[in-house]
């Protein structure tokens, strides 16, 4: 792995077009970490998303709900470069840690349907996924191999999305 | 009040979480017959992903046991212990670790210890408070974490962390406990206290 690795922790994203940029969410439960990918210019960004929709909380950190993070983290991309017609989606946790619990805690499934309502809203394809189950996972963005990899507790990391154009697509 | 407290709120929320693991501590000395201690318990109030990093490394693995928190207050407690912790808690119970015994005996050390310190909060409180049935995972502490912090993220964006070490005498085994009240639960808790 490259040296240099940005921790997108609960409810923050990142966007990058550095070189040798990782961009890393550790230890995704019911959390989903998004991947936005525009492989022609090595730019990626990656949301630790917590909740689907913000409700109307008019919160100090919008970046946690799915409906606030996707647009900013849209915005963002586009800044520094990236155009929203190539961008390639990648789908990482959203899990039921704990499996016979209560309904409150099927976050995991409500989050991944309103990632991927709002990606289809924008028409930006899913390419690889790796969630739902009870196993967390940590997710790797390496920003100009346009490569992701994920890894689940004691387990290896998993190429999910290749660099240069290949996919593989786990779960 | 919504997401700052005062040092002197934190204090009583501190003493609080000491009381509730106090007795918490005495449930499970019954249970493993030995004597267990109790740490100087920590109240934080962070941002989540603060909140997350506090309680360790995020993919090291954990056993975590959650119950949710019903009545009057809600919340969450989170006992979390440490793999080989857990293997010697079972060792105590005289159960082999890893059988499927284990499991549920960890479980349901998790719902006495958890369901002693809620009932300790209910009753210096004066409030209502049903623990729901423990759910159990073995995962990264990170996934664990974020996952009991979510149900409480709709409301805000600090949580109140509680937690606590229950030390068990003569074996290197402790089990941490974390208290995460909803956010309208921090401030009932406090204006039980007299200090919201």
């Amino acid at each position: 792995m490259a040296a240099a690795e940005t921790m997108v922790r609960m409810g923050e994203l990142a966007v990058s077009r550095v070189p040798g940029h990782v961009l890393v969410s550790l230890g995704l439960g019911s959390c989903i970490g998004l991947a936005l990918i525009d492989r022609k210019m090595g730019i990626a960004g990656l949301a630790h998303i917590v909740l689907p929709q913000s409700q109307g909380h008019a919160h100090e950190n919008p970046r946690k709900f799915a409906d606030l993070a996707v647009p900013e983290m849209l915005a963002e991309l586009e800044q520094i470069g990236a155009r929203r017609i190539r961008l390639e989606a990648v789908l990482v946790g959203g899990a039921s840690m704990f499996a016979v619990s209560s309904a409150g805690l099927e976050v995991g499934q409500r989050n991944e349907a309103a990632v991927r309502e709002l990606l289809l809203k924008e028409r930006i394809p899913v390419v690889a996924a790796a969630t739902g189950g009870s196993k967390g996972r940590t997710v790797r963005v390496d920003v100009a191999r346009s490569a992701v990899t994920v890894r689940e507790a004691g387990g290896k990391h998993t190429e999910l999305l290749l660099g240069g154009g290949m996919m593989a697509v786990a779960a | 009040m919504s997401t700052q407290y005062t040092e002197l709120q934190l204090d009583a929320l501190r003493e609080l979480a000491n009381i509730g693991s106090g007795t918490a501590s005495t449930a499970l000395s019954g249970m493993l017959g030995r004597s267990v201690d109790i740490s100087v318990p920590n109240a934080q109030a962070l941002p989540f992903a603060d909140a997350v990093d506090a309680t360790g490394d995020a993919e090291s693995e954990m056993t975590g046991i959650v119950l949710g928190i019903q009545g009057d207050m809600g919340g969450t407690v989170l006992l979390l212990i440490a793999p080989s912790d857990a293997d010697a808690i079972c060792r105590m119970l005289g159960l082999e670790p890893g059988d499927e015994y284990a499991v549920s005996a960890l479980g349901e050390i998790g719902n006495i210890v958890g369901a002693s310190y809620i009932n300790a909060l209910a009753s210096m409180t004066g409030m209502e408070l049903e623990p729901t049935p423990p759910a159990t995972a073995t995962d990264m502490l990170g996934s664990i974490v974020t996952s009991v912090l979510a149900t409480a993220a709709l409301t805000g964006d600090v949580a109140l962390l509680l937690d606590s070490n229950l030390v068990v005498e003569g074996e290197d085994c402790s089990i941490s406990f974390l208290l995460v009240p909803d956010q309208g639960g921090v401030d009932e808790l406090l204006s039980r206290l007299g200090l919201s």
